[in-house]
């Protein structure tokens, strides 16, 4: 045998070899249960308690151990969990990112390690990462909430808009289905537009420095309910909250509460139990062995207010989930 | 040779080298600012381009897809549940769903958003709602089944459609309804709706046309 035919066949057998050492390199597959893991974006929002609880919960009902990872809207702690998770050797991760376009890189690296990655609530802004992606369709449910708030302030007047985290898909597609309607009505006037991150004590006092500079309003929309119950704390704080209507989104139990005593005027009810039980289902099946899944799923997102309200509760519909 | 020598013919030789490498392979690019930002707005998604060739290419030769509103309004009244089944199409997770809807009917009600139509010369009652004042929603991305969110890198984007198919709606389709809608007229149109609450939304069946004309 030649030398050159020796290395023509020790080439395939050296890569070979080769890719076997690196499999040697992945974490063992742990005895027992397989283990999925839960990474929240953060579970200082109710709502996200909600998701992270149901994923976990449905996990374990599926025979899974579940362990829930709080990434506390950082991208880096959210890094250092999925570096936790690939090398204690999970088998899967429902995942709620906390940036569209930084979460990306964590679920690839998951992908390359050859864990999947279920994406619950947020979207990344990748198709080939996760496996699959159940998403609430912000969008539309802020369509129908535009049209319901130009059906209750009018077709003029002036308003706020508190925005979420402003790295989030989430964010803009509920701003944006929400202007595609008001926009529409040139004499409602958006006299302030600030983020409050989608948080409860930020929204309080961002609403509080915008009415210093804005007293006469009509209406506040807020990306999600812990902003609205912030911005509803500050109007009633400043005797405003007969005079502004609150609009938020999430369906966040206190909030539908207030919409039943007519105190907070709509939100959007999205159905965390709904997306983290998908999830949690895709992620079974997964590890059954399937492997053709939609890349996204949208998770259509109803309108609350004081006459529907009595049939929503526990983030949900109170006859379906 | 000397040492020093032969180091400086090897320095000269790893500095050629390294330059030829860079030269083919660079660090980086220095590209002007206007071309730059041409790059970054062809990368970025046009909806208003899509939509134009999804109009031309995709949504109206596939008017065929469409049921007739005389047999769905039929299929309703008989078995709300069974018309869904049959004719409806929903997406994703949820009560909402949709009908991709084609029919002719006679002008009876013409108001400041909308034109109702009767859809049996017999019939005096507004059948068909023809949304004829701003277009909110997804109805016609969604209704005809052409499109799907998993073809699209973000669901902005995929959102940006709803936007940009409803604004050409107002723009092209609705100046042509007002003109036809005058009470006794007969209209010809193809559309599609969305049922989010079958109470309000299917009694009359309310659609938004992407396609009006004189029959």
């Amino acid at each position: 045998m030649s030398r050159t035919s020796v290395s023509v066949i020790s080439l395939p057998l050296f890569l070979l070899l080769l890719g076997l050492a690196g499999c040697g390199d992945s974490p063992a597959k742990p005895a027992g249960p397989p283990k999925l893991a839960v990474i929240i974006s953060t579970l200082n929002n109710p709502w996200f308690v909600v998701l992270a609880d149901a994923a976990k919960q449905h996990a374990i009902q599926m025979g899974c151990d579940a362990v829930v990872f709080d990434s506390q809207n950082d991208p880096a702690k959210e890094a250092a969990h999925f570096e936790n998770v690939i090398a204690s050797g999970y088998a899967a991760v429902l995942f709620n990112p906390t940036d569209a376009d930084g979460s990306i890189a964590n679920v690839r690296r998951a992908k390359q390690a050859g864990i999947p990655v279920f994406c619950m609530d947020r979207e990344i802004n990748a198709t080939d990462a996760a496996v699959s992606q159940i998403l609430s369709d912000n969008y539309s449910g802020c369509v129908a909430l535009g049209q319901y708030f130009v059906k209750q302030v009018g077709e003029s007047g002036k308003y706020v808009e508190l925005l979420g985290l402003v790295g989030d898909n989430n964010t803009w597609n509920r701003s944006k289905g929400f202007h595609s309607v008001v926009d529409r009505y040139p004499d409602l006037k958006m006299v302030a537009q600030q983020s409050a991150d989608f948080d409860r004590a930020k929204a309080l006092e961002v609403m509080e420095a915008i009415l210093q500079a804005n007293s006469d309003i009509d209406a506040v929309f807020c990306g999600n309910d812990a902003m609205a119950m912030g911005a509803y704390q500050a109007l009633v704080a400043a005797e405003k909250d007969k005079q502004v209507k609150v609009f938020g989104f999430d369906g966040a139990d206190d909030v539908v509460k207030l919409i039943a005593e007519g105190k907070i005027v709509a939100t959007g009810m999205q159905f965390p139990k709904l997306m983290a039980r998908t999830a949690a289902e895709c992620a079974d099946r997964y590890l059954r062995g399937e492997r053709e899944f939609s890349q996204k799923t949208p998770v259509a997102v109803e309108l609350v207010h004081q006459a529907n309200a009595g049939k929503y509760g526990d983030y949900g519909r109170k006859d379906a989930e | 040779m000397t040492r020093g020598r032969r180091r400086l013919i090897t320095g000269a030789t790893v500095a050629a080298g390294t330059a030829v490498l860079l030269h083919f392979l660079p660090l980086f690019h220095v590209v002007p600012l206007d071309v730059a930002r041409q790059r970054t707005a062809e990368a970025a998604f046009a909806p208003a381009a899509f939509v134009e060739r999804f109009w031309t290419e995709g949504l109206i030769p596939g008017t065929g897809g469409a049921v007739d509103a005389a047999e769905l309004i039929a299929a309703v009244q008989q078995d709300r549940q069974a018309a869904r089944r049959t004719h409806g199409r929903r997406v994703g997770l949820g009560d909402v769903y949709y009908y991709y809807v084609a029919g002719i009917g006679r002008v009876v009600s013409v108001d400041r958003n909308s034109v109702g139509l009767a859809l049996r010369d017999d019939q005096p009652q507004v059948q068909v709602l023809l949304e004829a004042g701003p277009i909110f929603g997804n109805a016609v991305r969604d209704g005809t089944g052409l499109l799907d969110v998993n073809d699209f890198a973000n669901s902005q984007d995929f959102n940006a459609l709803s936007a940009e198919i409803n604004r050409r709606i107002e723009q092209h389709v609705l100046p042509n309804l007002r003109r036809m809608a005058t009470i006794g007229a007969r209209v010809g149109f193809v559309g599609c709706a969305e049922i989010m609450d079958e109470d309000t939304d299917l009694n009359p069946l309310r659609i938004v046309p992407f396609l009006v004309e004189e029959p």
